[in-house]
């Protein structure tokens, strides 16, 4: 048992989108739709600019809302902390979308829910979810959070700022954000505005 | 400035079929829950009206099942037999199937017992409340707030009213007037809920001033009814059908927006 968990180095992004690429192609995401996209934000003030480059996707929640709003149990949290859906009792309702504080889940045309599964046929494979594999950077690092020797922790350890999504949803989100450009958090920087 | 490299799930997922399950759902629960209490009270009576309820149930459960783009395994059943308490649709779901089915047992029993009323006012009560929670549970969502716990049980309950004044004449209409009025109450407190809030509730508050026109429109319809109930049944009927549908209609769809993708 594991609990796997992703980390983002912000400061190393560049926002080529090789990841979300990598994600379409892998999970053959049906077109129109992503599992990974990546939100680029002109922050700052002259003459203090930057752009941050943040890939978004699921985060794989400790407590995630999205679990217990599905009417079928499609929804679940399985023994290594990954949030998934079984796509054979998926009914398509949408509670599950609704619920979701990151927009992480979209209805694929063919008749379910869809999101990231941090690839977890890849994961079963004893592989790295291909997002991980593909960024050129290396700015995404793949681990279990409970094994202290994992490269995640290592990641952790050595950031010099981590930052999560909307934490006030208490959602206790399993993707961290190492080291933001402004160096002021996700939200909380001013964007420029034109 | 915020761009994106590829497409964000920030999209509307419900469309304008939900729209429609929303308006029938209400009727049908408003209209199942009049039955059971008529039925109550004199069975005869309470008989009459059960296959209209019936119809409307059966009306929102084809409505559901044509929408739904995963059909085939909306006619599982079997999916539904786990125990989801925090999941309001599987509220909805199993208060939706056993009204029917008790609808069903009261019109093909000549003198159904009390009981039979009384267990259909139960699960109809339960139709009436479920579209509420679904909406109000998703904290992600500011727009829907908790007071829709209240709202939306109002206007199920002041559409089905409108639809009812066509069959209980007189009585309907007291109840539609005052149902109107706590509609009303409730439509011009969200406001003030929202503006009581955090602020993700302020973006949602701007979004209700700024887009709310609709909104405004219905809650006007609702004061229409409210007042011209006593006088005029059939306009205040057709105003609060049209007020309660707008008032309901326009929540479900701006409340889908975004704030994380597009607001931020």
């Amino acid at each position: 048992m594991a609990r796997y968990a992703m980390v983002i180095d912000l400061e190393s992004c560049v926002g080529c989108s090789a990841c979300a690429a990598a994600c379409v192609l892998e999970n053959e995401v049906p077109p129109g739709h992503n599992r990974l996209w990546i939100r680029q934000r002109e922050l700052g003030v002259f003459p203090e600019l930057t752009v941050e480059y943040r890939p978004e996707q699921c985060l794989h929640c400790e407590n995630p809302p999205c679990v217990p709003a599905c009417p079928t149990g499609a929804s679940y949290k399985n023994e290594d902390g990954l949030v998934l859906v079984k796509y054979e009792r998926c009914i398509a309702c949408g509670a599950c979308v609704a619920a979701c504080p990151y927009d992480a889940r979209f209805m694929n045309p063919a008749g379910y829910v869809d999101k990231c599964t941090f690839c977890e046929h890849r994961i079963a494979d004893g592989l790295d979810p291909a997002c991980v594999e593909t960024c050129p950077t290396g700015c995404r690092v793949f681990g279990d959070l409970d094994d202290p020797t994992s490269a995640v922790r290592e990641a952790l350890a050595k950031a010099g700022r981590i930052d999560v999504l909307r934490p006030e949803m208490g959602t206790e989100p399993k993707l961290f954000y190492l080291n933001t450009p402004s160096n002021r958090g996700l939200d909380e920087a001013e964007e420029v505005q034109q | 400035m915020t761009t994106f490299y590829g497409i964000p799930g920030g999209g509307h997922f419900w469309h304008w079929t939900t729209q429609i399950h929303f308006l029938l759902v209400a009727l049908a629960g408003g209209f199942t829950l009049y039955t059971a209490l008529l039925g109550m009270k004199n069975g005869s009576e309470g008989r009459k009206l059960a296959p209209w309820a019936l119809l409307l149930i059966a009306a929102d459960l084809f409505m559901l099942w044509a929408e739904s783009p995963a059909r085939f395994r909306f006619t599982q059943f079997w999916l539904f037999l786990g125990i989801h308490p925090k999941a309001a649709i599987w509220w909805g779901a199993w208060g939706l199937a056993l009204s029917a089915l008790l609808l069903l047992v009261i019109i093909l029993q000549k003198q159904a017992g009390k009981y039979w009323y009384a267990l259909l006012a139960v699960c109809s009560t339960i139709v009436v409340l479920y579209p509420g929670y679904a909406l109000a549970a998703n904290a992600a969502r500011p727009l829907w707030d908790h007071l829709l716990l209240a709202l939306f049980p109002a206007t199920a309950l002041l559409l089905a009213l409108a639809l009812l004044i066509a069959w209980r004449g007189e009585e309907a209409v007291r109840w539609l007037e005052l149902t109107s009025w706590v509609s009303l109450l409730l439509a011009l407190l969200l406001p003030a809920a929202l503006a009581s809030g955090g602020v993700d509730q302020a973006r949602a508050l701007a979004l209700l001033l700024r887009r709310g026109l609709l909104f405004g429109l219905g809650t006007l319809l609702v004061l229409l009814a409210a007042l011209t109930a006593r006088r005029t049944p059939a306009l205040a009927a057709a105003c609060a059908f049209a007020g309660a549908w707008l008032i309901r209609g326009w929540l479900v769809a701006e409340g889908q927006h975004s704030l994380f993708t597009h607001g931020f």
